[in-house]
Order: C-alpha cells, then structure tokens, then sequence
C-alpha cells in the first residue's frame, strides 16, 4: 500500500515561510524535473530533501531561491511571490550553500567573499567587512580573513562559503549535500554550525545519518514529484517506501548491529556471517587460508593478534620503509612512513583530510616521489621503474570527472590498454569483462559525460579494473553516490579478487570491505591494526580528530525505530476511498481512526521493556476489507 | 608568443591600444551584459588551456588557442583574449603593459575571425564541425603569427628578418595548433555542442536564460 | 587593508595613491619605450633598479618576469646582428671570411637596446603591481577610466584561475595513472584535445553555478564600490618626480642624437 499520491501534508504549525503551488519545471529541451509540487515550508522547520540521484531536489532548491523559474505554478516566500522585486529582497533573506564551495567562493579573499552579500544588502563597506568578520568568527576561521580562497584546505572552504551566508543573517539556509568530501570531524564541526543557526532550514542529502540528526521533517522525491512528507523518525522507520525511493540505507545497518551484539564473535564469525556473493566468499576465505598457511599459528587469526605482524618468507608486495615526502617549502606530507601491503590483502586507509593519504597513494601510483626505501614484490623501485609504476597500481579517483576524458565508454576504458600497448582482440575481451562487472553492458558508445554520478563511478572503477593491475586503490568509492549506488558499488568491491587499498571516511565499508585498517594522522601512521580492533576500539574516535563516534550513536538510533513486528493498535490514516454518510456516498481524501492489527517498523526503548506507538503515525499496511467499511468522519 | 616592452615604436603601441579599445568596446557590446560575468570565469579556463605544452621533437610548445576561443566565444573572444592578456602582465611575466593593445590585436583579431569562419563553415556533422575547427585553429595560428610579424615590421626595415624568422618559427605550432584544435571541437561536439554556441554573445541561438 | 602580496610594506610605494602610481609608472614606461639610445636605456634600467630597491619588492619575483621575457629577447639578440640590412658606415666582423655570415655590430646595438628597454620596463611592473592587493590596483584602473566591470572581471578570472590549474592538475594525473604520457604522435595530441575539451567542459559548467551563486547573493549585475581612494598632496609630488625622471630621460635620448 506505498501508493505515492496519498497527500500526507506534515502538519505545519506556525508561520509559513514558503508556500509552493502547483510548481512545475521543465529544461529548455523539454525533460520533465518537477510536477505539480505542492509544498508548505514553516518557519523554522528542518526539512531533509531525499530521492534519488535526479528525483528534483536540487531543482525545487532552486526554485525556493529563485535561481530557476517555474514553468507553472507559483512559489511563495513570506507570502510574497518570488519574483521580480520580491525575488532580489528574497535572496538577502535566503542563503543558498553549494556542493562545491569553489562555485560560491568567488571573492579575491575570505573576507571580500563573505563581506559580497552584507554589501549587497546595502551595508557600508565597514559594515560589511564587520559583519563578514563575526561570520568568520562564527565558523572559526577569523584567522585566515585574509587568505585567498585558494589556500584554504576543502573544510575550511566550506566554512568560508557558509560564512559569506551567515554573514547575510538569513533566514533560511538552503544546503545541497552539505557534507559530501568532509571528513568525520569536520562533518561533526559542521553540524554543530547548522544546529547553532536559528532559521529554517532545508537541506538535501543522501547522508540520513546527518540528516537524522539534524533534520525533523523529511520529504522524498521522486521523478520530480513529492511521494511522502514525513518526520525524519517516521522516514527512517518506513523501510519500504526509504526502499522504493533508493533510500535504504538499512543495509549499512545489519553488519554493525551483528557485530555490536554478537559478543564475543571473533575475526572468523565475523567473516562468515557477511553473506557476500559468490566470489567474495572465495577471495576472502582464499586470503584466510593464506594467513592461515604462513602463520602456523592458528590463534594468531584472532583478531587480537595484529595482522601486520604475519611475518612470513614471503615478500610484501608493496613496502615503504622510513618513507617521507616534503612539500617544496620544507613541510612534511608523509615523516618516516613504514608501510607494507602483502597480496590479496584489502586495507583501509584512514585518517583526517590533510594526514597524508592523498600523498602516500601518489608515491604508490609514481606520481610523487619522497625519500626513503620503496620495494614493489621486493624489487627496490628506481628512478626508471618509478615512471612503470602506474602498469601495476591502479587507482579509482575520488571526483570521478578527473579521470574520465574521453568521448564515449569504450576510448575511455581502451585509453589505459592501449598504453599498455594491448592488442585489440583483447582490448575488446577486457572491456566486455570489465563493463559486465560493473554492471554496465552496452554502455560502450555512451558519452560518460552525460552518464549519472554512479555510472560515471563504476565506468571509472571499470577503466582501472580493465588494466588488470596488481594493487587497486579506491579513493571514498561512494561520495555522491545516493544509497542505491552505495550498495551495488559495495557488491562490486566486494567481488574483487586484488590487493585492495580503501581510502574512506565511512567506517561501513572500511568494516565491509577490509581486514586490515592503517589510521594516518599528520603524516605519520598511528594504527596498523586488524579492522575488527579498529571497529571495536572507541578511543579511536578521539585519537586523531576523527569522530566517527556520533555516527556510531546515530547508527544506532536508526537501528532502534527500524525494529519489525506485528501490532495491533488504534492509528489514524489519511486516503481516499468510496465511503458512505447516510445516503451520501462519495469518495474524497479524509483522516481517520481505525485498528487492526499490522506489521511494521517501529522503535523500542529497550529490548525488554514495552513500547509506545505514536497513534498518529503513517505507515504502509495493508487494510484488509477497510474500503467497504461504513465509518463515519468529520466533514468540512 | 607575445611581443615584449620596447620592441615595438611608441606610436605603434599606442595607435594598437587605440585600436584595440575601439574593438573591445564592440566585442563588449555584443556580449549579453548578464553574462559578464560567466565569460571571466570561461576566460580562465582559456589560460589554463593556453598552459599546455605539447611535445615537439626534443622541445615542447604551448597552445595559443585564439581558433578555439572563436569557435566557442563568438565576438566576446576579444574581449576575453584582451581581459587574458591583461591578467598575464599583472600577475605573471610574458606580455609587457605597453605592448598591451598589439598583443590584444594580434591574439584577439584572428579569435574573431576565426569565430566567424567556424560558424559559417562548421555544418551539421560531427565530422564536418571537426575539420572546419582544425582550419580555424590552424588560421587563428597562422593569422596570430602574420600579426606578429606585421607589427615586429613596423619598426622598420632593420627589423624585418625577425619579423620572417618569427613567422617561420610559427609553422609546427600552427600545426599541432590546427590538429588539437579539431580534435577538441569533434570532442566538444560530441559530448557538449551547446558550448560550440557562442552562448555569451548576444541574439545567439546558444540556450536560452532566464 | 591588511597586505595581500607577500612583500613588504612599509616604502613609500605602498602608500602611495594607486591612481598616481599607475599614472606615473605607465607615463615612465611609455618614455623608457621610446628611447633610441642603448646607453639611455641602460641608464632606464639604472632608474627600474633604483626604484626595486625603494619599493622594497621581492627581486626573486623581478627575477622571474625578467626570465620570462628572456627568451623572445634571446631571439632578438641572435637574429638581428645577422639579419639588420646593411648600411654604410656598419662595423661588420666576419668569421673566417664566411660572408653570408657577417655580424652587424649595428644589428646588435639595436638588439640590444630593444632588450635593455624591455628589461627596464619589466622591471617597473613589480613595483608597480605588487605593491599594492590586486583589487586595489584594479579599482585603481577603474577609477581611471577601465569599466569598473573590468576590473571585477579580472579578478574573477584571477580566481578561477587557480581552482582550473588544480583541476587540470588533478585530471593529467589522471591520465599518468593510466599511463599517459606524452609523445610526438597523433595520439598524444587526440588526448590532449580531450583534455582541453574536458577542462572547458567542466569550466563552463561552472560559469553557470558561479553565476547563480553570486545571484543567490544578491548580485544584480553590479559589484558594490570595494574601497574609497584618496589623493594627497604628496602622491601628486612623487608622481611628479617619477614623470620628471622619463622627461629626463627623453631629454638625454634625443640629446645625445643630436
């Protein structure tokens, strides 16, 4: 009973701030982005705006702040239309924070940029400088007011972008994918920033961890249309619908609640209750037995023991001794690196942005060199092998758009075959074998530029994977991705039979995907060990300014509204069907009270205790002969 | 190449920015004023791209792109030639502020040009639009370097077998000029024609804005 | 304003009112362009050193401009004493008695000359830009009479600039990972058009979300007045000081033609 046209309007309590009728957008060639949305934002509500990749998120955020005008329909703002001089004093009063905080940051210095918008609501220009100030104050960064934009590292552009908003007092904040690329601490700065600000609200994300905690109201979108205005505790509870929309994020959920409450599971449990597919099963029990074969000692597999220490005869595919790298003006990237990948293992690499991950993985791809030793499969890397490197490690870029240049898929895939000088029958073979794991068949003489943000990721994945190389590096294989596409790129790294080294900020997959995790932190390596200590180990939180911990807690709140079982209760629902009144039969959308019993997912206190259900709740059931019930309800 | 401080007569430098004053105002004047913007920030990405170098024999040349800057800027080529050219003599080396208007004219003349012959001749096809922006990369080339010799000659006869070399040593540039400049318009007709519309100027059939 | 460019601040030069600056130096640069006489413009050459080390700029940045037009003076000075036509009264010297090969000191004189103005200008540019932040040099610019859109323009440019060469930085080492590199062939110059092509996709897409961005700012198709500019008596006085020092020049140019 997901039936997406059941108007369920979130009660807006208080003063409306936007109002949308009727909104309807379609491009200049006639591709539908938005149908007939209606809309009431209030004051001071915290909306999250989900769907999937392309569902119109980020074109009705455009119409809330009139960068884009309807092609029917009417938006409202303070209950004005947006349009003309309505829409330029609207814009002083609505903030708008890009993905990309390089588009926004256009200003010669910090303080220029953030002073753009105070200037344009007609302050002084010492005003204005003022108020930017206590912006940059606000987001810490009143130390580099005068810096360039360019100088700035990824986080702090991204404060810098959200304080040339703040400085503009707005009332609403309207935040597209506010997170993506941060990592867990600066995430964590960032939502304490949004929680602070004391307006409304709205902001898209595939993130429903962040949005969980920072948002109350959810609306999902789909095909340009909202399917469902829900509280966040409601969204999150709604496994179906969060489905249907390729929003489940619940497969991030099952692992971690398995390891968390499987006590005492040691390393080998933990293996054996993933189910992963088919190869996965084989490649990871394939570089068990091979653990198992150079450590005779089988207890050391317990995850006590560090797996670095597998000193066996066997040479280390890769090692890095007393490595480091120093950037021109003398500052460290990477202090005395020691380092060792041994084959078929899959580790992740984690750590700050700024602890040295991008710079060890240029060093391993030749594209850096530093001092220290450097052995690939024991042979000393010279200055003349340095440049070959790049036939044996292969690397999955974090912005896909920097590695994929060419035309169409299949030059695209072909690129790095044909300077490994393949012959063509085989370039042929290895790109049907790549785009067939990837999931991507007959996308051949597709032009990757007009490809989706998931396509566009594996097309990237398949163009290393293609070049068959000994160790692949994947740099946060997920960001941007929505739920969907986390999942299936999931169970294609799953699937891989390679060394694998995993650059992420999100702890789920580093515990999905690896067994070995290596924690950086200011150019050094702290950690080396096993990613069942790493997952069990909470200090690791605080220890090097990375706060995985609020994910952790957040995790767990979802886990507990996502518990399923059958209930009975009195709950209200919101439909239309035929329905009699005396003699008068009609049929129209009406709320009321009714009980039978249903399945669903709902939340408990604890595992013993009993539980509330919230009686006014939407939720998908069925109800079995309720259409040709006689009820009785208020009309207006 | 570019022509450095005191090579060129007074009276040719300053007759060049006269001149080239003249033509800036006109380019500006066709470009959609709205759009100001958007072409300062295009401007940048023709820098960047005047930055490669290419591999020739032993040396390496770098790309002037004035054919490619027509073929998608239209009119507001100059401007944005002009605009480049100016930012190169504030910040970086090349390119002296006297010599300003010459460089304009010389870079900024045959972009134009090379604009009109890439819209006229460029067709449907992706192939046709290929070749004709290969001819318009090499002519915006050759054009630019027959500039330079002309303005060089203006000092006289003494400095006419500069002006020759000069254009001699502009031939494998035009070249390699001409064949990256089709190679990239098949590319952009491939995967964004829209940006082979000179979209910033204005009464363009590029796409349409609020 | 606190100082944007990493040199000095506190000569003369930082202070003084931008407008007289440009003014000044751009009169003294078109002077120093129209000598004729090398001993002049090493004496112009003499003027731009004296200057550098007043304003107190970086000479490693001096440094650079002169290495940068190094090279287009190099072919001035190797051509011309082959290629200047000959004329009665030229010292020729000739190698061996190759004849095709004789050097034409005149050739060289010329040649030289050209390079020592253009260094001598060069070297002014440095003082000229660096001491002050660019948006004050701009708005300089713009209050003499260069559309203030201009101005604001170049400064977006400026911007973009760097975020485009760290894109295309992290795109051609994209193309190294997959082995890319270049060569004197058809394919590598297919894949540098795809990188061109690329850099201007990617580019132009931007032009459109920076264009909204700054809409969403409230940007109406003006930039609010950056700073307000005032002239002193004494900026006119040193102003009147650099013009005297080109006059002079001039002065000695043609004194000593005749």
């Amino acid at each position: 009973m997901h039936d997406p046209h059941m108007p369920f309007s979130h009660t807006v309590s208080g003063e409306t701030l936007f109002s949308v009728r009727g909104l309807s957008y379609s491009y200049p060639d006639n591709t539908r982005a938005l149908a007939s949305v209606n809309l009431e934002i209030a004051k001071g509500d915290r909306l999250a705006l989900v769907g999937h990749n392309g569902s119109g998120k980020t074109t009705l955020m455009k119409h809330l702040c009139g960068l884009l005008m309807p092609s029917h329909g009417k938006v409202f703002f303070q209950e004005r239309l947006l349009e003309g001089e309505n829409l330029d004093d609207a814009r002083l009063k609505i903030a708008l924070l890009f993905q990309d905080p390089d588009d926004q940051l256009f200003g010669h210095t910090v303080l220029d940029d953030a002073a753009f918008g105070p200037r344009h609501q007609g302050l002084t220009k010492e005003a204005a400088e003022a108020a930017a100030l206590g912006a940059l104050k606000q987001v810490h960064l009143e130390h580099m007011a005068y810096k360039a934009p360019h100088n700035l590292s990824f986080g702090q552009k991204k404060r810098a972008a959200l304080a040339g908003l703040l400085a503009m007092k707005p009332e609403v904040l309207l935040l597209d994918e506010p997170t993506t690329n941060l990592d867990p601490s600066q995430e964590q700065v960032f939502l304490d920033l949004l929680k602070s600000f004391s307006g409304t609200i709205v902001c898209i994300s595939h993130d429903l961890i962040f949005l969980y905690d920072l948002c109350h109201r959810a609306i999902v979108m789909e095909k340009g249309e909202i399917h469902h205005d829900y509280s966040m505790k409601e969204l999150v509870s709604q496994k179906s619908a969060l489905r249907g929309h390729g929003l489940d994020f619940s497969f991030r959920m099952v692992l971690p609640a398995l390891k968390s409450h499987s006590n005492g599971s040691e390393y080998d449990k933990d293996q054996t209750i993933i189910k992963p597919a088919g190869k996965m099963v084989e490649s990871t029990l394939k570089s068990h037995s091979k653990a198992l074969e150079c450590d005779k000692d089988q207890t050391a597999i317990q995850s006590t023991v560090k797996l670095h220490t597998h000193e066996c005869n066997r040479t280390p595919l890769l090692h890095l001794k007393g490595y480091s790298f120093y950037y021109p003006d003398g500052t460290a990237a990477l202090n005395g690196i020691d380092f060792k990948v041994d084959k078929g293992e899959k580790i992740a690499l984690v750590g700050e942005n700024g602890a040295g991950k991008t710079t060890l993985l240029s060093s391993i791809l030749g594209l850096q060199k530093g001092k220290g030793e450097f052995f690939f499969d024991g042979m000393s890397v010279t200055r003349k092998s340095y440049k070959k490197l790049w036939q044996r490690v292969g690397m999955v870029f974090q912005d896909c758009a920097d590695q994929l240049f060419c035309p169409s898929v299949d030059e695209e895939i072909t690129f790095g075959l044909r300077q490994l000088d393949i012959s063509l029958p085989e370039r042929v073979q290895r790109m049907q074998n790549v785009l067939s794991m990837v999931h991507l068949e007959g996308f051949e003489k597709r032009v990757p530029l007009n490809m989706s943000g998931g396509e566009r990721k594996r097309l990237a994945l398949a163009c290393v994977l293609a070049m068959e190389p000994e160790i692949v590096i994947l740099d946060e294989p997920t960001a941007g991705l929505d739920p969907q596409g986390e999942e299936l790129m999931l169970e294609i790294i799953r699937r891989l039979d390679a060394t694998l080294l995993l650059v992420s900020h999100d702890m789920f997959f580093v515990g999905e995907l690896t067994n070995r995790t290596v924690v950086m932190h200011r150019g050094k390596i702290v950690e080396n060990l096993t990613t069942h200590e790493f997952m069990k180990d909470e200090r690791l939180g605080n220890l090097n300014g990375l706060a995985y911990a609020y994910r952790r807690e957040s995790t767990h709140a979802i886990q507990m509204l996502q518990h399923e079982h059958e209930h009975s209760h009195l709950h209200h629902h919101l439909h239309s069907h035929i329905h009699r009144h005396g003699d008068v039969v009609h049929e129209h959308f009406h709320e009321h009270a009714h009980e039978h019993p249903h399945r669903f997912v709902h939340t408990h206190p604890g595992e013993e205790k009993s539980h509330h259900h919230a009686p006014r709740r939407y939720h998908d059931h069925q109800h079995p002969d309720h259409e040709s019930e006689t009820h009785d309800h208020m009309h207006d | 190449m570019h022509i450095s401080d005191g090579v060129l007569p007074v009276s040719v430098t300053i007759g060049c920015y006269v001149a080239s004053a003249g033509i800036l105002t006109w380019s500006t004047r066709t470009t959609r004023s709205e759009d100001l913007p958007r072409l300062a920030v295009m401007t940048a990405a023709f820098f960047v791209a005047s930055m490669i170098h290419v591999p020739f024999g032993p040396t390496s040349v770098h790309l002037l792109i004035p054919g490619l800057a027509g073929a998608i800027l239209g009119s507001s080529a100059f401007l944005s030639i002009s605009l480049g050219l100016l930012l190169q003599s504030l910040l970086f080396q090349f390119g002296g502020l006297t010599a300003l208007g010459a460089n304009s004219l010389m870079m900024g003349i045959p972009a134009v040009m090379c604009g009109w012959f890439f819209q006229r001749f460029r067709g449907e096809n992706q192939m046709r639009q290929s070749i004709t922006g290969g001819i318009a990369g090499a002519m915006g080339c050759t054009l630019a370097a027959v500039g330079l010799a002309l303005l060089l000659a203006t000092g006289g006869e003494d400095f006419m077998g500069v002006a020759k070399i000069a254009l001699a040593a502009h031939i494998p540039v035009i070249i390699i000029e001409g064949v990256v400049s089709g190679f990239t318009i098949g590319f952009l007709a491939r995967v964004k024609p829209a940006l082979l519309n000179p979209s910033f100027v204005r009464s363009s059939v590029g796409v349409t804005r609020e | 304003m606190p100082d944007l460019s990493d040199s000095f601040e506190g000569s003369f030069f930082h202070k003084w009112d931008v407008r007289c600056k440009i003014i000044t130096i751009l009169c003294f640069c078109f002077m120093v362009a129209s000598i004729s006489n090398f001993a002049v413009a090493l004496i112009a050459i003499s003027f731009a050193l004296l200057v550098i080390v007043m304003a107190q700029v970086s000479l490693q940045r001096v440094l650079r401009r002169l290495l940068a037009i190094s090279g287009f003076m190099l072919m001035f000075l190797l051509i011309m004493p082959f290629s200047v036509p000959v004329l009665p009264g030229d010292t020729i010297i000739v190698p061996n008695g190759i004849q095709w090969m004789g050097f034409n000191m005149r050739g060289l004189y010329l040649a030289a000359t050209v390079a020592s103005k253009a260094v001598a200008i060069t070297m002014m540019m440095e003082p000229l830009f660096s001491t002050a932040p660019l948006p004050v040099t701009l708005h300089g610019l713009s209050r003499l009479g260069v559309p203030e859109m201009v101005a604001q323009m170049i400064l977006l440019s400026h911007r973009y600039l760097h975020v485009f060469r760290h894109e295309a930085s992290r795109i051609s080492s994209g193309m190294k990972v997959r082995g890319f590199r270049k060569r004197s062939d058809l394919a590598t110059l297919q894949a540098v058009a795809n990188f061109t092509g690329m850099l201007f996709v990617r580019s132009f897409d931007r032009t459109e979300r920076v264009f909204d961005a700054m809409k969403a700012r409230g940007y109406k198709g003006c930039f609010p007045e950056p700073l307000v500019l005032k002239i002193y008596p004494l900026d006119i006085f040193i102003s009147g000081i650099g013009v005297a020092m080109g006059v002079l020049l001039i002065a000695v140019d043609k004194n000593f033609f005749i």
